[in-house]
């Protein structure tokens, strides 16, 4: 069999053709009303159908997907202290972006995504008065209030920081992380948007 | 003074290793009213410090 031609009420048609291959291909319409596909564009396309997009130039997609996932980054404004040998809480009081306002600055000081999903998190703690001779400077990620990764590291020189990240998977609701210091010396963090921070963004949904 | 310095007052043999990311005495704050507290004690021969003893230390 060939083309199969549908003529519109006008001067239109549109030509169903299959493949010129053996074999039997079904094209199955879903069973609610409503527009399939346009090329009009702002249709949506729900359930869990797989298609295949080429060429496109413009592709937009909703739901749960890291392309419009939440992202943010915080980072220390104001001077903190810390007790030495005391793994603390770093206030993260600004924010460079927070496109979900996923990220508490004014009192938790935490990342709580409200879609659930793999995040890539990266946090920094750096200190002005580590002293050089083996004392241990440490960021940690704390994910719902226990140590979850940390790093470690011991400078050479009196300014120095700690790296840490990581891709964690949030539940979308009550999964938080917050960013800890620690400094085997008493500590003042350096203040900057460059040194005590921590940024995140998904990944992937869940 | 921290509550780090009050327990190395009340065991004298203690050093900052002990308080390190390797350590056996994880001290904590979290940002709120509670301030520095001891979040985990496994140190082999020190029994973890009560209240009274830390807080009777000058």
């Amino acid at each position: 069999m060939g083309n199969l031609v549908l003529n519109g009420s006008s001067s239109g048609q549109i030509t169903v053709s299959p493949p010129a291959v053996a074999g039997t291909n079904t094209v199955t319409l879903p069973a609610t009303t409503g527009t399939l596909l346009t090329t009009a564009g702002g249709q949506t396309i729900g359930g869990t159908e797989t298609f295949s997009i080429i060429n496109a130039t413009t592709i937009q997609v909703g739901g749960n997907q890291a392309v419009n996932g939440p992202a943010f980054s915080a980072y220390q404004s104001t001077l903190q202290s810390i007790s030495g040998g005391t793994w603390s809480k770093i206030a993260l009081q600004s924010k460079t972006f927070d496109t979900n306002s996923n990220f508490d600055n004014t009192t938790n000081y935490r990342f709580t995504p409200t879609v659930a999903g793999y995040y890539q998190i990266n946090a920094q703690f750096s200190t002005s008065n580590s002293a050089s001779g083996g004392y241990a400077v440490g960021a940690a990620i704390y994910k719902n209030g226990s140590a979850y990764k940390l790093a470690i590291t011991r400078p050479t020189s009196n300014t120095s920081g700690a790296f840490i990240s990581d891709l964690i998977y949030f539940n979308g609701s009550t999964d938080y992380v917050e960013l800890y210091g620690y400094a085997d010396q008493g500590s003042a963090g350096v203040i900057g948007t460059a040194y005590n921070f921590m940024s995140g963004s998904m990944v992937r949904g869940a | 003074m921290t509550l780090r310095d009050k327990i190395c007052k009340i065991y004298t043999d203690l050093t900052f290793l002990d308080f390190g990311p390797d350590g056996t005495i994880v001290l904590q704050n979290d940002g709120d009213s509670k301030g520095d507290y001891i979040k985990s004690w496994t140190h082999p021969t020190h029994p973890q410090p009560s209240a009274e003893q830390l807080g009777s230390v000058q």
